[in-house]
């Protein structure tokens, strides 16, 4: 079955940076998903079942965390694996992503390196 | 240019994909299109008799559109498609690439809060350099000024570049590194005929490292390929060493103004240290003050003291034959005796005046009398040196009272003086002067005595009483005897009950029985200048008779 990441984020740019940052993956068969809200990306993980999903906290009308706690908690849809994504050094914001169940926790700026060696081991790919 | 993926422009899930079919539609032609490789990405599979058209990036061709004549417009539409793509991926490299870079200028603005020391900051910013731009091997040189010299605060990789060949040619390196510049150096044969690049290095590239106008030093990368860096790596490193420099010279203004503080601290200390030699702490803090400064002129404290005078005897003859210099140092030496004992003892020494010295016991009355017994100790050490030495022997006599006594700052706001005012004062001076009247070493008053509050081990000798020069109280003079050297003290000591009834009988004019026990005592301590004295005026009363009023005091015609 094809693997698929789904990124999540309400600034295009970062959809982009992200994507082309794990695009190198493309070529190993991973598929790609986006949305820039919290709504369209709880239609999507119902519907296209991700393995992976960047999801950025700050957003308006659902943010990351409801999205997280929503899927997490309340559809317990334990298969997908979510990294939190925000500002750097808010504390309160960990705290609060352990609370919903998020897998982890990066911050923004984020470290291209870390984000791609990240999904590689979740997707288990060499 | 990036490749393109055929897939992501006309497959399934493409926005295109259906539009494409529909224009064939319309043109009336079936088409499919499979990408270089020959995989179907749209349509259904056509046989490969049909013409097919090539979808071209560039030189590149990513795959074909089949179909008849007309499908070269779908071919050349898809083309546009693809370098539209491959513009949308070129640009969204380099802005990753500038995300990098801000990532990394993020991440070395963390570490350098983190630190305040210059070297770590240098060796911080050498790996990250190294980490950000794929290099063999880096180095930091800083040019010290206050040293005049070169140092080298961080180095990493392999070692690709000599230390001190570096050092040797500080003057090679100002014209390359100190020139402000940042550059990727083609041509540095000259360096690695000095030796100061490993002969393996192919690439070269440093950035300047720089606070305003004024070059701190460079950081320099060496690659082991040709080509290593390129012009993205030099404009990251120079952002690395300029935001480096301005961290090292905060770090340094950090580290110089600690340096600064502590040396102040340390002067305030030696003026402290020093100024407790003049003033001494224990008047200080009789004042209910912690140092000096916090002193205002007219604080003033009063409380009980003993205080203590000694006098080198005969100190004008002795100076006569001395020079000046040899007298100051005479008298320096004297007292570098005195002083300490009478610190040991819970005193502290109020003035130096001359061959004199006035010292303090706040404490109590004992103290002072322990202080002048170890002195005659330390009198008499001194004398054995000199005789060992030629030099004639030194008498000092030691007079103390216990009274109330003001210290006080006195003078005016811009000249202050730590002074005692108390006749306490003038009277101990009058009792060591006594010292001479009586020939007698250590002299105390009754009222020292009586503060001793019954110390047994100090034995005394009643001397009776004086009438001072411009007094007209009496004032009872007592002796003690554990000062004198143990021979004497142990005379003294078994003839003291004899003296005290000889010093009765002559208090009560029985002048004979007073002068047969004087005889006495001398017989047996012929060495007792006291009795001696005693016997003298014993002799003379019975001889010419006791003037009229004689109460037996003593009257001091002169001070």
């Amino acid at each position: 079955m094809e693997k698929k990441i789904l990124i999540v984020d309400d600034e295009a740019h970062i959809r982009m940076l992200i994507g082309q940052t794990l695009e190198e993956l493309e070529d190993e068969g991973v598929e790609f998903l986006t949305a820039d809200n919290g709504a369209s990306a709880l239609e999507l993980i119902q519907s296209e079942k991700p393995n992976l999903v960047f999801l950025d906290v700050m957003m308006p009308k659902m943010n990351g965390m409801d999205v997280c706690q929503r899927v997490k908690k309340e559809l317990a849809i334990d298969d997908v694996y979510i990294v939190l994504l925000t500002a750097k050094g808010q504390e309160l914001d960990r705290q609060r992503g352990q609370e919903v169940g998020a897998d982890v926790y990066m911050t923004k700026p984020f470290d291209p390196e870390v984000l791609l060696s990240k999904a590689r081991e979740v997707l288990q790919l060499d | 240019m990036s490749s393109v993926n055929l897939k992501n422009v006309v497959g399934k899930k493409s926005e295109v994909n259906s539009d494409i079919l529909l224009l064939a539609k319309e043109l009336n032609i079936e088409v499919c299109i499979e990408d270089a490789t020959g995989k179907l990405l749209l349509g259904t599979l056509l046989p490969d008799d049909v013409s097919k058209f090539p979808i071209k990036l560039d030189d590149q061709i990513l795959g074909w559109v089949k179909g008849d004549a007309k499908a070269v417009i779908i071919a050349n539409l898809v083309s546009h498609l693809a370098a539209k793509e491959a513009e949308k991926k070129n640009l969204g490299n380099e802005v990753l690439n500038l995300y990098q870079e801000l990532n990394v200028i993020f991440n070395f603005s963390e570490k350098l809060a983190e630190t305040i020391e210059p070297d770590a900051i240098a060796r911080i910013t050498l790996e990250q350099a190294m980490h950000s731009i794929s290099s063999d091997g880096g180095i930091i040189v800083l040019w010290n000024d206050d040293k005049g010299q070169l140092e080298i605060p961080a180095q990493a990789g392999e070692f690709l570049f000599d230390k001190e060949k570096i050092r040797k040619n500080t003057s090679l390196l100002f014209k390359i590194a100190f020139g402000g510049q940042s550059e990727i150096i083609n041509d540095f044969s000259v360096l690695r005929e000095k030796g100061i690049i490993e002969a393996g290095v192919k690439s070269l590239m440093y950035a300047a490292m720089k606070v305003k106008h004024r070059i701190m030093g460079a950081i320099i990368l060496a690659g082991n390929k040709d080509d290593q860096f390129s012009a993205a790596h030099l404009k990251l490193i120079v952002t690395l060493a300029l935001q480096s420099s301005a961290a090292i010279e905060s770090a340094m203004l950090y580290e110089k103004n600690i340096r600064e503080a502590k040396e102040r601290e340390e002067a305030i200390l030696r003026i402290h240290e020093a100024t407790k030699k003049f003033v001494p702490n224990e008047f200080i803090r009789s004042l209910g003050k912690n140092a000096i400064t916090e002193v205002r002129l007219g604080d003033q404290v009063e409380k009980i003291v003993t205080v203590l005078f000694t006098d080198i005897r005969d100190f004008t003859t002795l100076s006569e034959n001395m020079t000046p210099e040899e007298n100051f140092h005479f008298v320096s030496s004297f007292n570098a005796r005195l002083g300490p004992i009478i610190r040991a003892n819970r005193g502290f020494i109020n003035q130096y005046l001359g061959d004199s010295i006035m010292a303090i016991f706040p404490e109590s009355p004992e103290d002072a009398l322990q202080a002048a017994i170890q002195m005659q100790k330390a009198i008499r050490e001194l004398n054995k040196e000199r005789i060992a030495k030629g030099l004639p022997i030194i008498k000092a006599g030691i007079g103390m009272h216990t009274g109330p006594l003001i210290m006080g700052i006195t003078g005016d706001e811009s000249r202050m003086d730590a002074a005692t005012i108390s006749d306490t004062v003038n009277t101990a001076s009058r009792i060591e002067s006594l010292t001479k009247y009586y020939k007698s070493p250590l002299l105390l008053s009754q009222e020292t005595q009586e503060h001793l509050n019954g110390h047994y081990k100090f034995h005394v000798r009643q001397l009776g009483t004086v009438r001072l020069k411009g007094k007209s109280n009496l004032l009872s003079i007592v002796e003690c005897i554990n000062g004198f050297e143990q021979p004497e003290y142990e005379k003294k000591l078994s003839t003291l009950s004899y003296f005290n009834e000889a010093m009765r009988c002559y208090r009560e004019q029985q002048f004979e029985n007073a002068t047969m026990i004087f005889q006495q005592i001398l017989a047996l301590d012929p060495g007792d200048q006291t009795a001696k004295f005693f016997l003298e005026n014993a002799s003379r009363f019975m001889r010419q008779g006791v003037p009229e009023n004689w109460t037996g005091a003593e009257e001091m015609l002169t001070k």
